[in-house]
């Protein structure tokens, strides 16, 4: 049988190839021989091997450095929550649904319940706690907190850094556009007549 | 000491105090408190719907890396009844090895027969039950038990008698979740002596957590603290420790360390709560000129594997309570799922789908605009509650519901709006559809609140009673800004922590109606005290000392003092006084209305609810911007109701298949209507709860709305786009 390229030009057989050569290097616990390496392709190159002991992860989280130690299959999320004590990110249905968890990573909305606290080394992460400095309120929480779009208040640093990413990439977004960046978010008390609210003030737009 | 007739603060909009802690993400609730060499624990629990335990293997737990303990929690021989029963708490040095610790249990089970459908469980006979044997009963009785008939005296002679119009259907809602964001468990730690323990619980009852616990573990109740400064939902499923609650105490105990245990979402759906099932056949006649003469209906519902009711059936027919022939059948329905726990508004909207929904089927049998159907058979007011009752529910409640008409159907523009069933154009259809409910809401003691003031002017308000989320603690400092003429913000309030002594649970819209009147109580007490205590150093007399804003006039010579340049003058001794709840200064009783606008397209099946319309009292606003909320909040659970959410449980395995919010539906910001949400002001009445009864009537709303929008009645919420098109094409 032929093999298949792939788009990325990486060959079926290159892949499975590399991947053995790089299982065989975790299981070794060692990097693997120049020989073998150089039948790789350089995606594969790159996995180093670890764990699955703890292994010392270093964030940089609302502008500060943090370290610990984590086994690899620590998800972001738990990694901030329960290595790190930062818990304005929270955990619901920890499988990419609700978006309590969401984060800005680089700038960009991600779900922390859905990576890897490895895979988010050397990224800027921000959560909901960098918006506010003091007792001054970023404009996105403090629309939050003036039209009431938060009862439990479980689901909302999610919704809050949502919206925050939404409005950062796009200052003139339009409510619908608003609304459109919190479709992978879930309250359950019922938030969104009041999150409404504070979306058209945000967008100064009077709601009609 | 009534409520204050002219009010600066009380029933205006005031964001809440917690707002900005919560919106930044530095609140802190339960899940996410953190103690230092705290462990975590996690719950090995039943796969099978229906098994016996032969043996349970801990052996290979000590070779789990971080393994610390574990506690069983059902010994081999215990039936498991439904899956996720407990059977073992095991706590390790991090959430991955305790995760670890659950693959290393080794449990062999007899598998029983199950039944997790309805259907399923009505079909099995004595003998046959697969929900257990009681002590010295039956073996295995059937699963569906009578749940009780009732039938108006000559109801099969005289019932019909006299009627020109009847209609018949079939209307029903599944088994939902409370799927609560913050799910339950709590962190349990102990003293080094191990005589007191504190736990952070996510729990609509402090005090009562508390002392469960402390029962549990034959401790004094003194000696167990119960902190919930935030809570993440509980919609009523979170009244105790729970067997969560116990495991993670007593394994806190064994490690002598502070462990945190949580359900994670598949736990939190399949043993977190469910709210009841209720399916049933209505038959519902009347006279040519709309005047209802007999309700009759054969229902049943589940709930869960426990043996308690389902719904409150005795309400049929739901708000029309004065139809002259009443005629009720229900069957309660075990099957091998979590037992049901109460959920916002109990039974209503059940009571609410079989009642509201076969009015508009009636409507249409007599030709009739359903509001007009509905004005025509409200209850009366209760001729001896206005003797003695004048402000109640009862006495009122046909005026209550009149209004409320009035206004929505001015808000909705109904009269121009509504439209016969299936009378739309095109493809996509429009409809309109409503539904009353009312709910209790009424308050009691025990709420002592103790009030300080000091002489650096601040004021500490503390109680014991807790903030699910309804905005409880800004109610409290909006209560005591208004006796001290000062604002919300000038207020400290310290809530959810049972030091504070007793309060009553948060259950049934009773929190503000119990806690707002001790908290006007313990405010005019400690005024009172206040003003004795600086009268003599503003050398005036107490009674001439009255409160302003921000100030004390004293009337003798009009000389006002700042409040605090007032307060100075306390010196050393801060003020203290006490309050509880005391009749009169709340009552019971609400009625609401609702209306739903949808639309839905014949082709593909989707329904979309895109307006919507509430009008509701709850006696006195204390706060009007978070009643609104609720009134909102409990519209969008109405219409997750209808349109998306069920429990779907699997015939062969006995197990959920969507313990999730991936597979379990519950609609986004873009799936939810506008909401125009008018609260009626009746300060005469009181405080009366505001929690539960806007959630009531909203899926029979949308159930009416999607039948006004294509002529046919789908049967069964949630109105999926299946079941649209199959109702569409029974039609044809």
């Amino acid at each position: 049988m032929s093999d298949i390229k792939e788009t990325t030009g990486l060959s079926r057989r290159q892949f499975l190839k590399g991947s053995g050569a790089a299982a065989a290097a975790t299981a070794l616990g060692t990097a693997a021989a120049p020989s073998a390496q150089a039948a790789q392709p350089p995606a594969a190159q790159q996995v180093p091997g670890m764990g699955p002991a703890g292994v010392k992860i270093t964030l940089q989280v609302n502008g500060r450095k943090m370290s610990s130690t984590v086994e690899p299959r620590v998800t972001l999320l738990d990694a901030l929550r329960n290595y790190l004590d930062v818990t304005g990110c929270k955990r619901v249905c920890d499988r990419g649904t609700c978006g309590a968890c969401t984060v800005l990573l680089d700038n960009k909305p991600v779900y922390a319940c859905s990576m890897l606290a490895l895979e988010a080394q050397g990224k800027e992460i921000r959560t909901a706690e960098s918006l506010v400095q003091g007792a001054k309120l970023d404009a996105v929480p403090a629309a939050f907190v003036r039209f009431d779009a938060q009862q439990c208040g479980f689901c909302t640093p999610g919704f809050v850094v949502a919206m925050k990413a939404v409005l950062e990439q796009n200052p003139k977004a339009t409510p619908a556009e608003v609304e459109k960046g919190l479709a992978g978010n879930i309250c359950r008390c019922g938030t969104y007549e009041q999150m409404r609210d504070a979306i058209y003030s945000l967008c100064n737009t009077k709601r009609g | 000491m009534p409520w204050p007739t002219t009010r600066r603060v009380i029933g205006t909009k005031v964001s809440r105090l917690d707002g900005p802690e919560k919106a930044t993400g530095r609140a802190k609730y339960s899940y996410d408190i953190n103690r230092p060499g705290m462990l975590h624990a996690r719950i090995l629990r039943c796969p099978h719907a229906h098994a016996r335990i032969k043996s349970i293997d801990t052996a290979a737990l000590e070779k789990v890396a971080g393994f610390r303990a574990f506690h069983i929690v059902r010994n081999a021989g215990f039936e498991c009844r439904f899956a996720g029963d407990e059977v073992l708490g095991v706590c390790a040095d991090t959430e991955e090895h305790a995760e670890d610790c659950l693959r290393a249990v080794r449990v062999d089970y007899d598998v029983l027969p199950h039944a997790v459908k309805e259907a399923d469980a009505r079909r099995l006979g004595a003998g046959q039950g697969t929900v257990g044997s009681p002590p010295n009963g039956p073996q295995n009785p059937a699963n569906a038990q009578p749940g009780g008939d009732f039938a108006t005296a000559n109801f099969d002679e005289q019932a019909y008698q006299g009627t020109s119009h009847q209609i018949e259907g079939t209307y029903g809602v599944p088994v939902i979740s409370h799927q609560c964001l913050e799910s339950h468990g709590l962190v349990a730690e102990w003293n080094q002596d191990q005589s007191e323990l504190t736990v952070w619980a996510s729990t609509q009852a402090v005090p009562n957590t508390a002392n469960q616990l402390a029962q549990n573990f034959k401790i004094p109740a003194a000696r167990v603290r119960c902190i919930t400064h935030y809570m993440g939902g509980g919609f009523g499923s979170k009244f105790g420790p729970d067997i969560q609650g116990t495991v993670c105490a007593e394994l806190a105990r064994k490690t002598r360390a502070p462990v945190k245990l949580m359900l994670d979402r598949a736990e939190e759906v399949t043993v977190g709560g469910q709210r009841p099932s209720a399916y049933g056949t209505v038959k519902v006649a009347g006279n040519r000129q709309g005047d209802i003469r007999a309700f009759e209906v054969d229902c049943y519902g589940s709930p869960g594997v426990g043996g308690g009711a389902t719904v409150n059936f005795n309400l049929l027919p739901y708000v029309y309570v004065t139809v002259p022939f009443v005629k009720r059948r229900h069957q309660i329905v075990r099957m091998n799922v979590q037992t049901a726990r109460a959920m916002r508004a109990p039974g209503h909207p059940q009571n609410c789908i079989l009642t509201d929904q076969a009015l508009d089927d009636l409507a249409a049998a007599l030709n009739m605009n359903p509001m007009e159907l509905r004005l025509r058979n409200l209850p009366p007011n209760d001729p001896n509650a206005l003797k003695t009752a004048p402000n109640t529910y009862m006495a009122r409640r046909n005026s209550i519901y009149r209004s409320q008409i009035e206004i929505i159907r001015k808000m909705c523009d109904w009269d121009r709006a509504w439209h016969p069933p299936g009378r739309g154009d095109g493809v996509v259809k429009t409809g309109l559809g409503m539904g009353l409910h009312t709910w209790g809401g009424g308050g009691r003691g025990p709420n002592p609140t103790r009030i300080t003031i000091s002489a650096d002017g601040s004021v500490l308000v503390q109680s014991s009673s807790q903030d699910l989320g309804t905005g409880q603690r800004t109610v409290t400092a909006i209560v005591a800004a208004e006796i001290f003429g000062l604002e919300p913000t000038d207020i400290t309030v310290q809530i959810g922590e049972s030091q504070h002594g007793p309060s009553t649970p948060s259950g049934g819209s009773t929190t503000c109606p119990g806690t707002a009147p001790a908290v006007l109580n313990a405010a005019e007490a400690a005024r009172t005290a206040f003003l004795a205590a600086i009268a003599p150093r503003l050398n005036a007399q107490a009674g001439d000392l009255v409160i302003e804003r921000g100030s004390i006039l004293n009337r003798a010579n009009n000389e006002r003092t700042p409040w605090r340049q007032a307060c100075a003058r306390l010196g050393q001794n801060p003020v203290q006084a006490n309050g509880d709840w005391a009749a009169g200064l709340s009552d019971q009783g609400v009625g609401g209305v609702q209306v739903a606008e949808v639309k839905v397209d014949t082709e593909t099946g989707v329904v979309r609810c895109t307006r919507f319309w509430a009008v509701q009292d709850c006696g006195l606003l204390i706060n009007k911007l978070c009643c609104e909320s609720q009134v909102a909040g409990g519209v969008i659970m109405g219409v997750n109701y209808a349109l998306f959410e069920e429990c779907i449980y699997d015939r062969a395995t006995g197990r959920q298949v969507n313990p999730d919010m991936e597979f379990y539906k519950l609609g986004g910001i873009q799936d939810m209507p506008q909401i125009y949400v008018h609260m009626m002001d009746m300060p005469e009445r009181g405080v009366i709860g505001i929690g539960e009864p806007p959630t009531i009537s909203t899926a029979a709303a949308v159930g009416n709305a999607v039948f006004n929008a294509i002529g046919v009645r789908v049967e069964h919420a949630p109105f999926t786009p299946e079941r649209v098109l199959a109702a569409l094409a029974r039609r044809k």
